[in-house]
């Protein structure tokens, strides 16, 4: 009984994953300054991490967790060296 | 036993969307870019670190490479906010509703 409860739980919690991509996306398009932005996108990474944790849940498949992996890696240099260009106007 | 995993992975999902749904809400109604940072900060430590560890719970087989994502969040999750707020703060972005500021004081010293 409980397995059908946290897979109906799984199904709700990637829709509302999605959604709320969908609200960083549109930030991202209306935001305020550079930084602010910045901090949509990488919000957006963070999600996108988030969905592929879930779907590896929900297929109970390893191959997700390693797609998840290099995104987390890629999106912390990427936010970083963003940062630094907008900061100092120079990347390394 | 199996019940007592499955119940930890349905708390942890539950908790780490709700984490995810606040840290959204945040991003939108707050009025700061320093604010701001601090609301989206939390999703990617507890949001994604509790939806891992009920993944690494309930399905045993990526135990090492969830231990693995879970110390690489936990390490760049600040680094990324920190960098963020010391970008922002060195391009003059400013701060409402501040009383305060005690790095402005600092650094003209």
């Amino acid at each position: 009984m409980i397995e059908t409860v946290l897979i109906y739980t799984l199904n709700l919690s990637l829709a509302i994953h999605i959604a709320l991509i969908a609200v960083c996306v549109w930030r991202v398009g209306r935001g305020e300054n550079l930084i602010d932005r910045l901090i949509g996108l990488d919000m957006t990474a963070t999600l996108i991490l988030a969905v592929l944790v879930l779907v590896s849940f929900i297929s109970q498949d390893v191959i997700y967790i390693d797609i998840a992996l290099a995104l987390a890696a890629l999106g912390f240099i990427g936010t970083i060296a963003l940062a630094r260009y907008i900061a100092d106007q120079e990347m390394f | 036993m199996e019940y007592i995993l499955q119940f930890v992975a349905l708390i942890a999902v539950i908790v780490g969307t709700m984490f995810s749904i606040l840290g959204v809400v945040g991003l939108i109604r707050l009025p700061d870019v320093y604010t701001r940072l601090h609301a989206t900060g939390k999703v990617g430590l507890f949001g994604v670190v509790l939806l891992l560890i009920g993944d690494v719970v309930f399905t045993p087989l990526g135990l090492s490479k969830g231990l693995a994502l879970i110390v690489l969040l936990m390490i760049g999750g600040p680094a990324t906010s920190h960098a963020l707020a010391s970008a922002a703060y060195r391009s003059g972005i400013p701060m409402k509703q501040a009383i305060r500021d005690d790095l402005k004081e600092k650094i003209e010293s």
